[in-house]
């Protein structure tokens, strides 16, 4: 479903600003929002933007059989070799792990064998979901810095950091490849977004997003001056049964869904991946999760 | 506030993110050379000539340097210098005659002649002016940002000083921005040869029998060597974001000026019943100004071009009140050029005391002012800016403008030979700039 490598999928518009830059990607519109540069220059930035993102996609991506991550899942109860890139973002996973006290967990996708969010009321066997317990948990993996033992049944899903961390390492390469101190660009993945520099004129960047909660709703428009937004929730995505709704974020320790979760949670942050992390840390408080958010000292909004 | 278990985490987990992102930064900086085209890391660079000529009138020059510091978590200091240059004549105030007329210089050493029929301009008008502006902007909290600034300006007779402040706030995930501003300034006016007392006549070389006398009855016409103004206003703004492509702003703003606020180089005419001048007489202004201002500009994006429609309403007590329509419409147009057409109306009425001449044997009101200036008038300004963005994301733009002012009689009835004469000529200028950003 990834195959998005041929040169001609992006697309380039002139706007008031300057030029927007489009694509394809992680199952999301992706926008590179440019000022200041030239159409050539427009051309070469959104390629590099969609180059990086669809290594990042097909490198990380659970779909593809060849893909780093799929390796990776693939070699269980040995010692496997990481990549650089592998490696810093399995510490990252660690750290958030110890941070969010287990919650925010990159093994915990093996229970999606038993937990599809299809808007049903197929609720789980209770014994089938405890059945799945023993393959989660961060800490039954062994990491030591570049090397990785992971046991038999358990499962790695980059899933929720991924597109996150290919907007800020876009942004990254972006900001290195424009030799101009006065490029102000965004770069928009589906509402996962990172503002580099604020407009010539100092008006924040204007970005419409679809609530995630309120689908049919007009997109809200967000201001951004320079950092970073990141949205978590989907209320596309639940089961319902008995009056009771089931939403889709599952807590790893239970292997049950979060009750009380808000619909969904934005986070401003300077990197979209520490956003991403708050917002998705924040629906795993359940009914905590407004005093979680106004303990870290950020701007977010809330849907409940 | 209730404490979760989780804790706060954003300080921890911006430390990790950071190692993150920084892990595979390097390779990335030798792949694509990390050149940078910027003068010096973090300053953004603009610069501007202009050339503004006015036909037989004033002549100007200006250089425009402004620069902008990014210190990082969205913090600005801003810089800007104008150095500009002007030589030319300006209108005096006297009324053209049906013969020629000699007039002293302001300084009161020499004097000059304008011909027969023509308006009298005082051709000594020649200064340099440098001006400095520096403000500091920062996020005060999460809605609110401050700005503090200072203001210097210095011409040869002209000493102008500033402070100002603003705060502004954002609601509404900043699609509504309101702000109050404030500014003072004092400025020093000390021109050559003094400030005149109110209607003193001007006087004549000639009709002295030395020069030590013409100097006393000169020194004795002058009221001081130098005076001073204050100026006091308080700015209040809102921004609204419509919709994705609308933008609407709306600004009121209140200023009062105490001080000196006559001009020391303006006459009016004392003419007699056929019209013809008997004497020049210095102007006299009012020493406070209020002057308001309603101001409401609208920027739209439509497909792909950028249009600015504004309005001011601008009143004060000394009853003259002006209207100004501005439009731009800027669109792409072949590459990477834009095209910017330009038009401005703008249209005000006389002060209450302007008056094109006085009339001999009446009595002396007790302001007048004969500066067309401050007179009925109705001005337009069209023009376009062409620009592009060069590699390297540096902006260059060439604006041209055609500007007439068409000054107008108020309703003042004109006796004998002054119906024959041109006393509200237009005033046509054009003005060049060249922008370059860096």
């Amino acid at each position: 479903m990834t195959l998005h490598t041929a040169p001609s999928n992006i697309s380039l518009e002139a706007t008031s600003y300057g030029w927007l830059g489009q694509f394809r990607a992680m199952a999301s519109p992706c926008e590179i929002l440019l000022e200041g540069v030239t159409e050539a220059k427009a051309t070469e930035l959104t390629q590099l933007a969609a180059n990086e993102t669809w290594r990042i996609e097909q490198k990380y991506s659970r779909y593809q059989p060849d893909s780093v991550l799929s390796q990776i899942n693939q070699q269980v109860d040995c010692w496997q070799q990481l990549d650089d890139e592998t490696a810093a973002l399995m510490q990252f996973a660690k750290t958030c792990y110890q941070l969010s006290d287990g919650l925010f967990d990159i093994t915990s996708g093996v229970l999606r064998k038993v937990w599809r969010f299809d808007g049903s009321d197929q609720i789980p066997d209770a014994a089938a979901v405890r059945a799945l317990l023993p393959l989660v948990g961060f800490n039954q993996l062994k990491f030591t810095g570049d090397k990785l033992w992971l046991p038999k049944g358990m499962e790695l899903d980059l899933g929720g950091i991924a597109k996150e961390y290919a907007v800020d390492k876009v942004a990254q390469l972006l900001t290195t490849a424009t030799t101009a101190q006065n490029t102000a660009m965004v770069v928009n993945f589906g509402g996962d977004m990172l503002a580099v520099r604020s407009k010539a004129d100092q008006q924040p960047w204007r970005i419409g997003i679809e609530h995630p909660g309120k689908p049919d709703e007009p997109a809200m428009l967000v201001a951004l001056r320079a950092g970073a937004l990141a949205t978590s929730g989907d209320a596309r995505r639940f089961l319902q049964k008995d009056g009771i709704r089931y939403s889709h974020i599952l807590n790893p320790k239970t292997g049950w869904p979060v009750p009380n979760a808000p619909r969904s949670v934005t986070v401003s942050a300077p990197s979209c991946v520490m956003a991403g992390l708050l917002a998705t840390t924040a629906l795993l408080q359940g009914a905590d999760a407004e005093a979680f958010l106004q303990q870290q000292g950020l701007q977010f909004w809330l849907i409940p | 506030m209730q404490l979760t278990k989780t804790g706060s985490i954003s300080a921890a987990l911006a430390a990790a993110t950071c190692t993150l992102l920084s892990a595979n930064a390097i390779a990335a900086d030798s792949n694509t050379g990390n050149s940078t085209d910027s003068l010096i890391e973090g300053w953004q660079f603009n610069s501007a000539l202009l050339y503004y000529g006015e036909t037989d009138r004033v002549k100007a020059a200006e250089a425009i340097l402004s620069a902008r510091g990014d210190f990082g978590d969205d913090k600005f200091l801003n810089l800007n210098l104008v150095l500009d240059s002007l030589t030319g004549a300006s209108a005096t105030g006297a009324v053209a005659q049906p013969d020629a007329q000699t007039f002293t210089r302001p300084s009161g050493a020499g004097s000059y002649t304008t011909a027969a029929g023509a308006t009298p301009l005082d051709d000594t008008f020649h200064d340099t002016r440098v001006q400095l502006d520096a403000s500091w902007e920062q996020p005060l909290t999460a809605n609110y940002r401050g700005t503090v600034g200072g203001h210097f300006s210095k011409e040869y007779d002209y000493l102008s000083l500033g402070i100002n402040g603003n705060i502004s706030r954002d609601f509404n995930h900043k699609n509504t921005t309101l702000s109050v501003g404030t500014s003072f300034s004092h400025d020093s006016i000390n021109p050559e040869g003094g400030i005149p007392s109110a209607f003193t006549p001007m006087l004549f070389r000639s009709n002295f029998a030395s020069e030590g006398a013409y100097q006393q009855a000169f020194d004795g016409s002058r009221r001081t060597d130098s005076d001073t103004k204050t100026t006091a206003e308080l700015l209040f703004g809102v921004t609204q974001v419509i919709n994705p492509d609308w933008l609407m702003q709306l600004n009121y703003s209140i200023a009062k000026a105490d001080g000196y606020l006559s001009d020391p180089f303006k006459v009016l005419s004392v003419v007699n019943s056929n019209g013809i001048t008997q004497q020049n007489l210095y102007e006299q202004r009012p020493d406070s100004r209020t002057k308001q201002s309603l101001y409401w500009q609208n920027k739209w994006h439509l497909s792909g071009s950028y249009l600015d429609l504004s309005y001011r309403y601008m009143w004060d007590d000394w009853s003259l009140n002006s209207h100004t329509a501005d439009a731009r419409w800027r669109f792409p147009v072949a590459g990477n050029w834009y095209i910017e057409p330009h038009a401005r109306y703008y249209t005000q009425d006389e002060a209450e005391f302007y008056q094109p001449f006085l009339s001999e044997g009446m009595p002396l009101p007790a302001f007048a002012s004969a500066d067309y200036r401050i007179g009925q008038m109705d001005a337009y300004t069209v023009g376009a800016k062409v620009g592009t963005v060069l590699e390297g994301g540096h902006d260059f733009a060439v604006r041209l403008e055609y500007y007439q002012q068409n000054p107008n009689n108020p309703g003042v009835e004109l006796p004998g030979v002054l119906q024959d004469l041109e006393l509200f000529g237009d005033v046509k200028a054009v003005m060049l700039q060249v922008s370059y950003s860096f």
